[in-house]
């Protein structure tokens, strides 16, 4: 569901939203889901100082029951 | 086109792509919520309301800092379809409804004692919008009102004239 909900969240703020995949890793300390976007929608998902990618973490944490998810940002090149 | 008639346009826009991604989050997390629509001063105002008592309670969070991170998304969503920045209110079962009642609660007891004491009151710090709900009573009452200090502790002081 988090997965989902996160694509969904970050499609519907892109110039983008087809290239838009989110995938989930499992790491000793949580949950970690990569998110990659078309590499000119990179500004509009970090945001001025961070602030829309920092909003994007707080929503998904809430979603997951409180429990941090840490998102990495990458751009479709890099995937 | 004058201005007047343009704008209802631009804020229904506004609330309907807000509605469009708030619903479609709910439905992705299974969680039931009404969604309204509604204008409020210049505004969009957009409210998930609960359909099950507490569903939602985590959709806003201690201070309302999961609601207002909801909002700003919210808002981007918005501006995407409209192609204009958006200043729409988000509120998730009822906290800023709540939160403007228990403000202008504060605000009537704050006039109150300014009249009786004839001094300034000063206000607890307050957001933008929360400052605003209290400059909106203390107008209303006749009284006179104004902002004090730096983010975030920012706040408002009331005099009777």
């Amino acid at each position: 569901m988090l997965e989902e909900a996160l694509r969904h969240l970050v499609a519907g703020i892109v110039d983008h939203p087809e290239d838009v995949a989110v995938s989930e890793r499992n790491q000793r300390r949580g949950k970690c889901l990569d998110v990659s976007v078309h590499p000119e929608d990179m500004g509009r998902v970090i945001g001025r100082a961070g602030r829309t990618a920092s909003a994007l973490r707080t929503v998904v944490t809430a979603l997951n029951d409180g429990r941090g998810v840490r998102i990495d940002f990458l751009d479709v090149a890099e995937r | 086109m004058s201005n007047e008639t343009a704008e209802p346009t631009l804020l229904d826009k506004e609330g309907d792509a807000a509605a469009d991604y708030l619903e479609a989050l709910l439905d992705i997390a299974d969680l039931d919520g009404d969604i309204d629509i509604d204008v409020e001063g210049n505004r969009a105002m957009v409210s998930v309301v609960e359909v099950n008592k507490g569903e939602l309670r985590h959709l806003v969070g201690n201070d309302g800092k999961i609601l207002d991170a909801l909002q700003e998304l919210t808002r981007l969503a918005a501006a995407r379809e409209t192609g204009e920045r958006s200043r729409l209110m988000l509120d998730v079962a009822g906290y800023r409804a709540d939160r403007k009642a228990q403000l202008e609660q504060s605000a009537s007891e704050a006039i109150a004692e300014a009249q009786r004491t004839a001094a300034p009151v000063s206000m607890d710090p307050m957001t933008p919008f929360e400052r605003k709900v209290v400059h909106d009573v203390v107008a209303a009452a006749g009284l006179v009102s104004e902002s004090d200090g730096e983010e975030p502790n920012r706040r408002v002081v009331i005099r009777v004239s």
